[in-house]
């Protein structure tokens, strides 16, 4: 971060106190994540995902390009996270090497790319030369807390809604159709991970949460700015619909008991089901918005149900 | 004509705009007068920082060129002389672009100077004059204000033009710029002045306009 | 798929282990006693690393003293032959090393007691000799073995170690073979109790697993933590009957 933003003691101690009486300055319960809101733009691929006060623009863009040699079968995904200053003066213009930045990078490409949400082999049109390559611009408006969470929604989101030019394969000879020529093709989306992040707070002092069994460390659920400036430590879990832990990510920060880690990762569930059924929900009703005259248009024939 | 304009739309910055004209969306955050960085610092005025960031990929020597072409028209327009040795970012996202990337950047632009009007007003920072911009082209030799990506396509030369307007937006004052491309005649490039003029004006009206609805509806009025 | 047999029905593993050994722990500290105020060399199974700390001292720069507590700084240098090929391009600046630096500063910012050493910079090096699978676990017994010979106060041992999951059956401390074709969690436990100051998951795990994957998890990095215990017990012991003559 560029220049550090820093609260008052007042203001800091009027939040760690309010915690310990567990209250939160925006009203929520320590395990309520916010409402999340998504809207699609005029293109397919075009998400603005706003949660609470933090607002994030998710592009998806497709081109044409040669295969990673050692990977003639794979086409290319890229998710590219560059700040601005249009989050906040805290962030440097293009600048990723801070420490929150990288972290917040690493986790978005473990959660989404290395666990193959996308299906990287469906992207292969002639194998060794030509494949399409996938981008993810992921644009932070604006920043108050749960960046990650955010933007994880935000470009799966957007990698279900975006849809390809649809193509032709004749031996070596590619034929790209215009979009307005072949209804463009979805790309194949193999799970969807949520990444819910959790703030933790420590009451007591360090050698009580060190060396003692009370275990009273506060955990809350989607921190806004304030929040994340305050904690202690922090735990992001990625999860989907199939139960699967596709990242976790606890890297350093307060020392938590096992048990209650294990307690946040399935409270963290809860909302990875949420939260999926609503972005399907919105991708769908999108979908039905956009073909509303596909059924009248349609040359196929009623099939018997039978 | 067909503008949608809001203001005040970011939270963590001293001023913000959306900006959409056809297809072209672009959002524009104002933050300042900040503390500047050393190299940035000016003695006697205010620094100004411009930051251009497409909708797609990296930025790169187009957006710099944009952000140069917005450098020549943001810093008349701003009351420098006001915040010595303080910072001013103005940051720009493109939503949509609404016109060929590689080949065009007249729409962006002039929604780019539209939206930097709108946000400045919404930070606060002193302005002398309002500006409004307007992208142009030519087609078979007729003058088409305001091409969509289409029509820039079949131009034969394309244009923007941005204007410094006063009195309430009743007098242009100043050309901030015009910056063409193609071929045309010097018929044409009057004929472009003239018709551009035309409609900077009626467009800044419909800015002054979606400031002073902002305005209304965050003042409480009371009869005294 | 591999000629390897990872998990035998006999119950064996690539290189001869049960699921729940440890590999060969080596460690002795004070190693390079001239290069810096603490120092350890550490051989985890074929992780071999050098560790160095060098501090408290003054910092060079101005914007990292801090007038309430002293900053902790952690490099890692992954040498180019740490792999059995070598590498082409140096993996400073590496995102994936910026990750590790950030991860090993931040657990070791909350055990170290900072406070008792204001306006000062605590600068920890590590030199990855070889890496065989586990790195980040290595890396942080590295650090702590260092920071006890360099005398820095801490609250407690912080023991690392990871787990991998195949099929239903968590394997203890995996190597490299075993950790390219299963799922592993790092874990830095701190001291004998059940608080993990880091979790660090990187690929797909059932879930319902994950707590089985934890309990044996936290057992192994118990036992890591009283092979350092010993270890340096012993030395402490050599250092008084040298002192005594």
């Amino acid at each position: 971060m560029a220049k550090d933003i820093e609260f008052s003691t007042s203001e800091n101690k009027f939040i760690l106190d309010a915690l310990r009486q567990n209250l939160r300055l925006d009203g929520r319960s320590f395990d309520q994540f916010r409402d999340v809101d998504i809207k699609f733009g005029k293109e397919y691929g075009d998400v603005t995902v706003t949660m609470g006060k933090t607002k994030i623009h998710c592009r998806i863009s497709c081109q044409i390009a040669q295969p990673y040699e050692d990977r003639p079968f794979e086409g290319l995904f890229l998710i590219s996270t560059e700040t601005s200053p249009m989050a906040g003066p805290q962030f440097e213009n293009g600048n990723s090497t801070g420490e929150d930045e990288v972290l917040c990078v690493r986790i978005i490409e473990k959660a989404v790319r290395r666990s193959g949400a996308l299906d990287v082999e469906g992207l292969c049109i002639v194998a060794g030369s030509k494949c399409w390559a996938i981008r993810a611009d992921v644009h932070f408006l604006d920043c108050d807390g749960g960046l990650l969470d955010a933007s994880c929604i935000a470009v799966m989101t957007a990698l279900l809604h975006f849809k390809k030019p649809d193509i032709t394969v004749l031996g070596d000879r590619v034929t790209v159709h215009p979009t307005d020529e072949r209804e463009p093709v979805p790309l194949g989306i193999l799970h969807i991970p949520i990444c819910v992040t959790f703030s933790f707070f420590n009451p007591q002092d360090t050698e009580e949460n060190i060396k003692g069994d009370s275990n009273a460390e506060i955990a809350i659920i989607d921190a806004n700015l304030k929040e994340e400036l305050l904690r202690d430590g922090t735990l992001t879990v990625t999860l989907n619909k199939n139960r699967e832990v596709v990242q976790v990510s606890k890297a350093g920060g307060l020392p938590m008991d096992a048990l209650s880690l294990m307690e946040n990762c399935y409270k963290a569930y809860t909302i990875t089901e949420k939260l999926t059924d609503q972005i399907l929900a919105c991708v769908k009703e999108d979908d039905s918005k956009r073909n509303q005259y596909a059924g009248l248009l349609s040359s196929e024939n009623a099939r018997d149900a039978t | 004509m067909s503008i949608i304009a809001s203001t005040g739309i970011l939270n963590h910055v001293d001023g913000s705009s959306e900006f959409e004209s056809h297809s072209t969306k672009v959002v524009c955050s104002v933050t300042g007068p900040i503390e500047p960085k050393a190299r940035q610092e000016l003695p006697t005025q205010l620094a100004l920082e411009i930051i251009v960031r497409p909708a797609k990929g990296v930025p790169n020597t187009r957006e710099k060129l944009i952000e140069d072409k917005l450098r020549g028209v943001l810093t008349p327009l701003i009351a420098r002389y006001l915040y010595p040795r303080r910072l001013c970012q103005i940051t720009f996202q493109v939503m949509e672009a609404g016109e060929p990337e590689l080949e065009f950047s007249q729409r962006e632009l002039s929604c780019c100077i539209n939206a930097a009007v709108l946000a400045l007003v919404d930070s606060g920072i002193g302005l002398l004059a309002m500006a409004s911009s307007v992208p142009l082209a030519i087609i078979k030799g007729q003058l088409v204000v305001d091409p969509n990506a289409q029509q820039l396509q079949e131009s034969q030369s394309v244009h923007t033009l941005a204007l410094e307007i006063t009195e309430s937006g009743k007098n242009v004052q100043n050309i901030l710029l015009l910056d063409s491309t193609g071929a045309f005649t010097q018929n044409e490039l009057f004929q472009i002045l003239s018709q551009g003029e035309e409609r900077c004006l009626t467009l800044v009206q419909e800015l002054r306009k979606v400031l002073g609805d902002r305005i209304n509806s965050e003042i409480i009025r009371t009869k005294t | 798929m591999s000629r390897f047999e990872i998990y035998s029905p006999e119950g064996l593993r690539v290189d001869g282990r049960r699921w729940n050994e440890l590999r060969r722990f080596d460690c002795s500290i004070n190693t390079h006693s001239h290069a810096a105020d603490g120092s350890s060399y550490l051989e985890q199974g074929n992780n071999k690393i050098i560790t160095l700390v060098k501090g408290p001292k003054e910092p060079s720069l101005r914007s990292q003293m801090d007038p309430t507590k002293a900053l902790l700084k952690v490099s890692v240098n992954i040498t180019k032959f740490s792999k059995t090929e070598r590498s082409k391009t140096s993996h400073k600046n590496e995102r994936r090393v910026l990750e590790i630096q950030t991860a090993l500063t931040r657990t070791f910012n909350k055990n170290v007691m900072l406070h008792i050493y204001p306006r000062t910079l605590i600068d920890i090096e590590i030199h990855v000799l070889q890496q065989d699978g586990g790195l980040v676990g290595t890396l942080i017994n590295g650090i702590t073995l260092a920071l006890i010979d360099a005398g820095i106060a801490m609250f407690d041992y912080i023991s690392g170690v990871s787990v991998g999951l195949y099929d239903t059956t968590p394997l203890l401390e995996v190597n490299s073979l075993e950790e390219n074709v299963m799922s592993s969690v790092t874990l830095g436990v701190v001291g004998k109790t059940e608080k993990l100051s880091l979790l660090l998951v990187e690929d797909k795990i059932p879930l319902d697993r994950l707590e089985s994957v934890l309990a044996i998890g936290i057992a192994g990095a118990h036992r890591v933590r009283e092979l350092m215990d010993s270890e340096l017990r012993k030395r402490a012991e050599k250092r008084v009957a040298n002192s005594t003559n």
